[in-house]
């Protein structure tokens, strides 16, 4: 089951991360907080800063599942987790690439 | 023992009941699996008429052909047939019949469950069309949306037929996704690992995972409109705190992943017929592993591009058009590995082959406009027009139609042992490539035009008059198309043609057996060394009918297979299955008896129901185990391991691990309906909070504590030899203490039909009640079991598998709990 789970993890991970990002800007518009820094809204840079962890957790997932103490015995896990893992990173840049470029809460 | 003594005496062992009493009996996944195919495609053909209906209602402006009313019938059950009975039912038949052939074992991992699953498909699939037969089918679109759903303006019957025999059929979808699951994962050949599996094992895999991760939301909108219509609970009306947009994101977050539930099984049937046709091993195997792995978790972070145009932020439509985007990205390292395979290979255009090739030019325009309806500004402008129908059109007839007949001729010569006689299928295929093509692009230029989508009917002036008379002959010959091809079948099913055993000279383990398949697939079962076995040891089936692998001496007239360590392939437990019986099909039936009363309003027969629920499943669980410990089983080839129920991590422990994902699910979709109306619905805060209980969640706390630990103990105590009884009665404590405080929310929630926050909070009590309630039962019946001597230090699978229950129970207790309460606190 480790085995299957090294080639989950990191789309799994990417699968919650999207998702608590989407309900975090929810929650952010509903709350009606306002206010700037550097004149960046609160609300952007909170969502950035949610951005930046996401993407550092799946550099992290990634770097782990190159990592020999963790890595799967059989070849081909390797290189499928390896394979997911890249793909959990990408895709938590790009789909959430939009924190820093869109409107928020309108 | 010589071969012809085997195959008899196996036989004997295996075989279904003869006759047509067999069909109700029978639990034999071959069996299983014709009959789900077989009512799949019944219920193709159903859909099919209804679409011609809807294309004859079209084809002129002003028809008088059919009534709105009738109209939004048949295009609703059309759109509900094909997803719900159709597509679905196809992959879990193809499956069932497919993979302990494939996998090298007997039979899947819960013979029974298939059987139950199946009546329960049969059953709900029925309650549909005898609605439609009365003229009383569900009329609001597939996709059902609230308001129009709700209770003020469909106050009839119709929507509760399609959410109470849609859920009805659900249990059928997660039970074999269960079975699926820990059938792959576990009853494998010996020396199958992770990267020896067949491709079609990894989609089917990657796919019943997607069921049980996917299903759940809409199980659970299904169940919230339900109590909304039926009880008046305002989950989706604005006005008292609920929201009609919730039930979009519920039924999304199921829908589109439920388009990729459909296509990654036919994706699977081209990974595995492409390369036999092509002549060469496919092309890129890990790549195509990762690339389904990572379609299937893409495809649940779209869900919010349906509801582009429900005025949801900017923000918010921009992280679901990039990653719609992205999904083309792992669609693409599929359609060129397999462009790779025919590169590389020396493709014969035999019949699959043709659906291959039809099934790339059609997916790929589908798959391109996908992209087209991604990009927000270009959806807000084709959304609910039939260029969207169109779309979804190709992607699905192209993802799963041309790939399923591919696999239907493919895998024919192996479910009757004969070879086509007559060639009507190259010209039903013809006839389908282009009916299908001249139907559906007429439809995107039409939808481009401005034709809106469920339309009854349209006037000459608005144009759009030729196109659709176009498309409507397309689709009569797309029917015709299609009819030749059951014609195809049938005179196959007519002609006594003999075919060879492996007419494809195919690699996989499915050609090791004779065909039509014997009713235990292998006389002994293989030691795998490669992906394609028939490839590496052309004698293997000579072999097997020999006796020369593993369970090769039928012993105790046991059905007798083994499983595997999930990722080397090491035999790891000798499993001996369940026999004929009827139980599963009188248990659907009971099953149904439940869901008909809540239809109809016969709430008084519903505790009945229930009652009945709860005895036969007693009785289904009873009916397995022994009273003695059984010594290591020699699976012969000198290797011997441990039965299944003297194991911690039995088939029913993985199989309830499963169970339990799905329902985590629909617990998180729970929750996050909660935070969604609490946060998002306009009718917020309510009239009155919960007042917090101090006492009720103190006990309810204590419960979960007491009865996880004490379950724990009692295992421990049950290992080293002692009596489990007093740490059972602990247990059960427990859960009757998380039992009650969940009770004293469900009385206590403010005013439920007045705000969807008290609704909610009745819902989530109601749902602790139930899970406290089930692990008590689970913990009477172990106390039944271990004073009936079913159990022993040895034989502990029983105490595992409760573990996870009163776990779950214990968990999800606290959370709904904290909830509430923390709601009640808060205010």
């Amino acid at each position: 089951m480790k085995d299957i789970l090294r080639i989950l993890i990191a789309p799994l991970t990417w699968l919650a991360a999207f998702s608590a990002i989407y309900g975090l800007h929810g929650v952010l518009c509903a709350s009606g907080i306002s206010g700037q820094t550097l004149g960046i809204s609160w609300v952007r840079l909170i969502l950035m800063g949610a951005y930046i962890l996401v993407i550092l957790g799946q550099i992290a997932l990634v770097a782990v599942l190159y990592h020999p103490k963790f890595a799967s015995r059989s070849s081909f896990v390797r290189f499928v987790s390896h394979a997911t893992g890249w793909v959990g990173l990408v895709a938590a840049i790009w789909s959430l690439a939009p924190v820093v470029m869109t409107s928020h809460c309108g | 023992m010589k071969a012809l003594e085997r195959h008899r005496k196996l036989t004997t062992i295996w075989a279904s009941e003869p006759g047509f009493r067999g069909w109700f009996s029978t639990v034999n996944h071959t069996d299983l699996g014709r009959m789900f195919l077989t009512t799949a495609f019944f219920f193709f053909i159903v859909g099919g008429l209804l679409a011609m209906l809807i294309r004859a209602q079209l084809a002129t402006p002003h028809s008088a052909f059919a009534g709105a009313e009738i109209y939004n019938q048949i295009f609703t059950m059309h759109g509900t047939i094909m997803m719900f009975l159709f597509a679905i039912p196809t992959f879990e038949g193809l499956a069932i019949y497919l993979l302990p052939k494939i996998l090298g074992s007997r039979d899947l991992a819960f013979p029974r469950l298939t059987a139950y699953g199946y009546w329960c498909y049969v059953f709900g699939g029925s309650m549909l069309l005898v609605a439609m037969v009365l003229g009383i089918a569900p009329e609001g679109g597939w996709f059902m949306y609230p308001p129009l759903s709700g209770p003020i303006h469909s106050p009839g019957i119709n929507t509760d037929f399609w959410l109470i025999g849609i859920t009805f059929v659900e249990i059928s979808a997660i039970a074999a996704a269960v079975e699926i699951t820990v059938s792959v994962l576990k009853y494998r050949a010996p020396g199958m690992s992770l990267d020896k599996m067949p491709i079609f094992a990894w989609y089917a895999l990657i796919t019943a995972l997607m069921i049980l991760t996917g299903f759940p939301p809409l199980i659970l909108g299904s169940v919230l409109l339900e109590l909304e219509r039926a009880f008046g609970l305002p989950f989706f009306q604005v006005d008292l705190g609920g929201d009609s947009l919730l039930w979009q994101h519920l039924f999304w977050l199921f829908g589109h992943p439920e388009v990729y539930i459909i296509f990654l099984p036919a994706a699977g049937v081209i990974s595995t017929v492409l390369p036999v046709m092509c002549r060469t091993p496919l092309l890129g195997y890990g790549w195509v592993v990762a690339a389904a792995v990572s379609l299937a978790f893409l495809s649940f972070g779209l869900w919010v591009h349906h509801m582009f145009t429900t005025g949801i932020p900017h923000m918010g439509l921009a992280f679901f058009s990039a990653a719609s985007t992205l999904v083309a990205v792992p669609t693409g390292i599929q359609i060129f590995a397999w462009i790779g395979t025919m590169w590389k290979g020396k493709p014969d255009l035999r019949l699959p082959m043709l659906h291959i090739l039809g099934f790339f030019c059609t997916f790929v325009i589908g798959g391109l406009t996908g992209v087209m309806v991604a990009v927000v500004p270009f959806d807000w402008q084709a959304h609910d027009t039939a260029f969207i129908t169109a779309h979804l059109h190709y992607v699905l007839f192209g993802g799963f139609v041309f790939p399923i007949f591919a696999g239907l001729y493919y895998w024919l010569p192996h479910f009757t042992g004969r070879q086509r006689f007559f060639r009507l299928g190259e010209f039903a295929f013809a006839l389908i490539f282009v009916g299908f093509h001249v139907t559906f692009l007429a439809m995107h230029w039409v939808g481009l035009l401005g034709q809106r989508r469920r339309i009854p009917t349209y006037a000459p002036e608005d144009g759009w008059t030729t196109i659709n008379l176009i498309s409507s002959v397309g689709s009569f010959v797309l029917a015709i198309g299609i009819a030749m091809v059951l014609l195809d079948v049938i005179l196959h099913g007519l002609t006594f043609y003999r075919g060879p055993r492996n007419p494809w000279n195919a690699g996989t383990l499915e050609w090791a057996m004779t065909t039509p398949p014997p009713a235990y697939n292998f006389a002994s079962l293989p030691h795998v060394t490669g992906r394609e076995p028939l490839h590496d040891d052309p004698e293997l089936p000579a072999r097997l009918a020999r006796g020369e692998g593993y369970l090769g001496t039928p012993k105790h007239d046991w059905r007798e297979t083994l499983t595997v360590d999930i990722a080397s392939g090491r035999p790891d437990m000798h499993v001996i299955y369940p026999g004929n019986t009827r139980l599963p099909i009188v248990m659907s039936a009971v099953t149904g008896l439940f869901f008909l009363s809540l239809l109809l309003k016969f709430y008084w027969t519903v505790p009945v129901a229930v009652a009945g629920v709860i005895c036969l499943a007693w009785r289904w669980v009873w009916k397995q185990g022994r009273k003695d410990d059984l010594e290591p089983m020699s699976l012969g080839r000198g290797l011997k391991v441990a039965n299944a129920a003297m194991s911690r991590r039995s088939p029913g422990w993985w199989g309830t691990a499963f169970l339990l994902t799905a329902n985590a699910t629909f617990f998180g979709s729970l929750l996050f309906g909660f935070a969604f109306l609490w946060t998002v619905a306009p009718g917020w805060p309510p009239p009155a909070w919960l007042a917090a209980s101090p006492f009720e969640l103190g006990a309810g706390l204590a419960g979960a504590v007491l009865s996880s630990g004490a379950m724990r103990h009692t295992m421990r105590t049950n290992r080293k030899g002692g009596k489990p009884v007093l740490g059972l009665i602990l247990t059960l404590a427990g859960a009757l203490a998380i039992a009650f405080a969940c009770a004293a929310l469900m009385t206590r929630a403010p005013a439920p039909v007045e705000h969807a926050y008290g609704a909610t909070l009745l819902v989530l009590g109601g749902y602790g009640l139930f899970h406290a309630c089930l692990a008590a039962l689970m913990v009477v019946f172990l106390i039944a079991r271990v004073r009936g001597g079913y159990t022993s230090s040895g034989r502990q699978a029983e105490f595992s598998i409760v573990t996870l229950w009163v776990d779950y129970a214990a968990v999800i207790g606290v959370l709904i709990l904290l909830v509430a309460h923390a709601s009640g606190f808060s205010s």
